[in-house]
């Protein structure tokens, strides 16, 4: 059935490329040929504009990125802007380093100009140490990035933090190269409120 | 008068066979047993080296099983092994068992067998007797006194084949008592985390390692098991419904209930020795802080005031007192404070790491985690003198040891094997390590109170 409505319509076409016959009356009605036939009576205003359709650029799509409901998606984004999503800690410590305030700081640019997005702010330690004093340790982290990321504009009402010790690595080895990476806090957006 | 002391003596001769006829069937309810034998001088002593104690040289032959078959012998089997199994490990005796015996012609009758049994330097013969009754099984146990040939305790038990090894333990904690005057731990339990189904879970086992069961299915993380002192139930931290907070599992039913779960961090329980309060740790806005709150949760009460971290409280067993870890001085190092708060005041100061207090039954000493020369390893320390021993060596990683009921043992957690697995060892000197759970990793022991 498709096949031979095809014929009918592919078949004038080609009649009218290969014979022009511009004065003729089109051998149809359909509708979608109606843009071919402007040319039988041509009048400017009623000129339909075709164009190439829009392929949006990777860079026209950030916005959207942000706005997904994918918060993993949303994530992503925000690293790809200069978010870090961790800062690491030394040894049995909870002070923040040089390099974590100047993590920090880029990170509460990028939130204080997406006030939509709500934060978790996970406390991480290494395996060495009794789980429990580790399960306190974590807490130390996750507040300390907290209250520097507070310092600095981001609001309370934005974050909240937990605290998983040693219990969620994320690195499973033993030794310092792997230690390293879990003595952390790692902040992730975790909601989206209508401010914004 | 003479006549109705007559009738009185009439009546009490009838009634002895009847008496007598019954005794068989007294079981465990008999009256309580003759007092212990008088020390035999010619016995010799064996010097436990750590204890400085005699021990008590027990002859157990095999226990008598005869005609069993099927599930009623091998509940036998699992009935006798624990009663050699639990009298081993007291380190109360010297025991002697039936390869020694060999060479002897025993007759089966204690009375005509006991200087036999004595030649080998026995001064406590053990007898066990096992048979069926239909799906049940019969327990008797008895001890005679070497030296004078009497028997000096007898009890009878009775139940199904699957609390076999319950018959056990009350046996042996039934001999350690009438023994030694001390308190067996034979029926004690041991509470842990285990991630043997792919989750940290809450379980339960017998001390001696058997019979683990799971109390929580949170499928989740869940860890800091803390009995009650009842035994009816433990308070611990979960990770379930997101913030880690303190929850309560009832033994009997496994039925949960929230105790304290307000807040971003809740953790580390310990009940008061009366079961009414819960002391724990708490964040004040990444403050963590120790707190006491009523088991409802409710009347909460802030315990100390310092920037630093206070965790892992343990609530002394008289009630008075709680020992908790705090970073106030640096490093971490355990503290003691009244329960309410009051006179905190630093109690370690060797070692650059200590947590994970735990108090001796007597409330004298406390076993710790404490890290010296790198190395976590277990340490004990006297109250009255402050001073400490470590009872654990080398790598391996040892920590959060609990005390038995009874003072003799601690547990704790050790990766001297790879994974995390729980160990225990004598408090005296540190000696009969004995490994207690095998399967995924295992931690957090918190052995119950009685």
């Amino acid at each position: 059935m498709n096949r031979k409505l095809l014929v009918w319509v592919v078949a004038p076409m080609l009649l009218a490329v290969l014979y022009g016959c511009p004065k003729k009356k089109p051998q149809t009605t359909d509708a979608t040929l109606d843009v071919e036939t402007e040319s039988v009576a041509p009048t400017t205003d009623t000129a339909t504009e075709i164009e190439e359709p829009a392929v949006a650029t990777a860079d026209d799509t950030e916005e959207d990125l942000l706005l997904s409901g994918d918060l993993q998606a949303v994530n992503e984004e925000l690293a790809r802007r200069g978010f870090s999503p961790d800062i690491f800690f030394n040894y049995d410590e909870a002070g923040l380093s040089d390099e974590a305030r100047e993590k920090l700081a880029r990170n509460a640019d990028l939130l204080r100009g997406q006030p939509q997005f709500s934060l978790t702010i996970e406390g991480h330690c290494d395996e060495r140490g009794t789980n429990e004093y580790n399960l306190a340790l974590g807490e130390r982290r996750a507040y300390a990035a907290r209250d520097y990321l507070s310092s600095l504009g981001v609001a309370d009402g934005r974050m909240r933090t937990i605290s998983y010790g040693e219990e969620r690595p994320a690195c499973s080895e033993s030794g310092e190269s792997c230690w390293s990476q879990n003595r952390r806090a790692h902040m992730v957006v975790t909601g989206r409120s209508n401010v914004g | 008068m003479l006549p109705r002391r007559l009738a009185l003596a009439a009546l009490l001769l009838l009634l002895l066979p009847l008496a007598l006829a019954l005794l068989p069937w007294a079981g465990a309810q008999q009256p309580p047993p003759a007092a212990p034998p008088e020390p035999d001088d010619r016995v010799t002593i064996v010097l436990d080296p750590t204890r400085q104690r005699p021990l008590i040289r027990l002859a157990v032959p095999a226990f008598r099983a005869a005609g069993l078959s099927g599930a009623a012998a091998a509940a036998a089997r699992e009935l006798e092994a624990t009663v050699r199994a639990d009298l081993e490990v007291s380190g109360y005796f010297a025991i002697q068992g039936p390869d020694d015996f060999r060479v002897l012609r025993l007759t089966g009758d204690p009375a005509r067998d006991a200087e036999q049994y004595r030649a080998l330097g026995n001064e406590i013969l053990l007898l066990g007797d096992i048979r069926a009754e239909g799906e049940r099984i019969v327990f008797e146990g008895r001890l005679f006194d070497l030296q004078s040939g009497q028997g000096i305790l007898a009890k009878r038990y009775r139940g199904s084949f699957a609390v076999a090894r319950r018959i056990g333990h009350t046996f042996a904690d039934e001999v350690i008592r009438y023994l030694t005057g001390g308190r067996g731990i034979g029926l004690s339990s041991i509470a842990f985390t285990s991630d043997r189904t792919g989750h940290k879970e809450i379980w339960v086992m017998d001390w001696d390692g058997s019979g683990p069961r799971r109390l929580t299915g949170h499928k989740s993380t869940s860890m800091s098991p803390a009995w009650e002192a009842s035994g009816a139930g433990l308070a611990y931290t979960s990770f379930f419904k997101g913030p880690p907070a303190i929850y309560y599992v009832e033994l009997a039913t496994g039925r949960k209930r929230g105790v304290v779960t307000s807040g971003s961090l809740n953790i580390t329980p310990t009940f008061s020795p009366d079961g009414g309060r819960v002391a724990f740790a708490r964040s004040l806005g990444g403050n963590i802080e120790i707190f006491s709150a009523a088991r409802d949760g409710s009347s909460l009460r802030r315990l100390t005031h310092s920037n630093a971290i206070d965790t892992n409280p343990a609530w002394s067993p008289k009630g008075g007192e709680i020992v908790f870890t705090s970073s106030r001085g640096g490093k971490p190092h355990l503290y003691l404070m009244g329960a309410d708060g009051s006179d905190q005041r630093r109690l370690t100061f060797a070692g650059d790491y200590n947590d994970g207090a735990a108090w001796s039954p007597d409330g004298d000493r406390i076993a710790y985690t404490s890290r010296r020369g790198g190395r976590f390893q277990i340490a004990v320390l006297d109250l009255a003198t402050l001073e400490s021993r470590v009872l654990t060596s080398g790598a391996g990683e040892n920590e959060s040891p609990t005390f038995s009921p009874d003072g003799r043992k601690i547990a704790f957690t050790s990766r001297r094997g790879g994974r995390k697995q729980i160990y225990v060892l004598d408090t005296a000197g540190g000696g009969n390590l004995r490994q207690l759970t095998r399967e995924g990793n295992n931690d957090m022991a918190e052995w119950s109170r009685k």
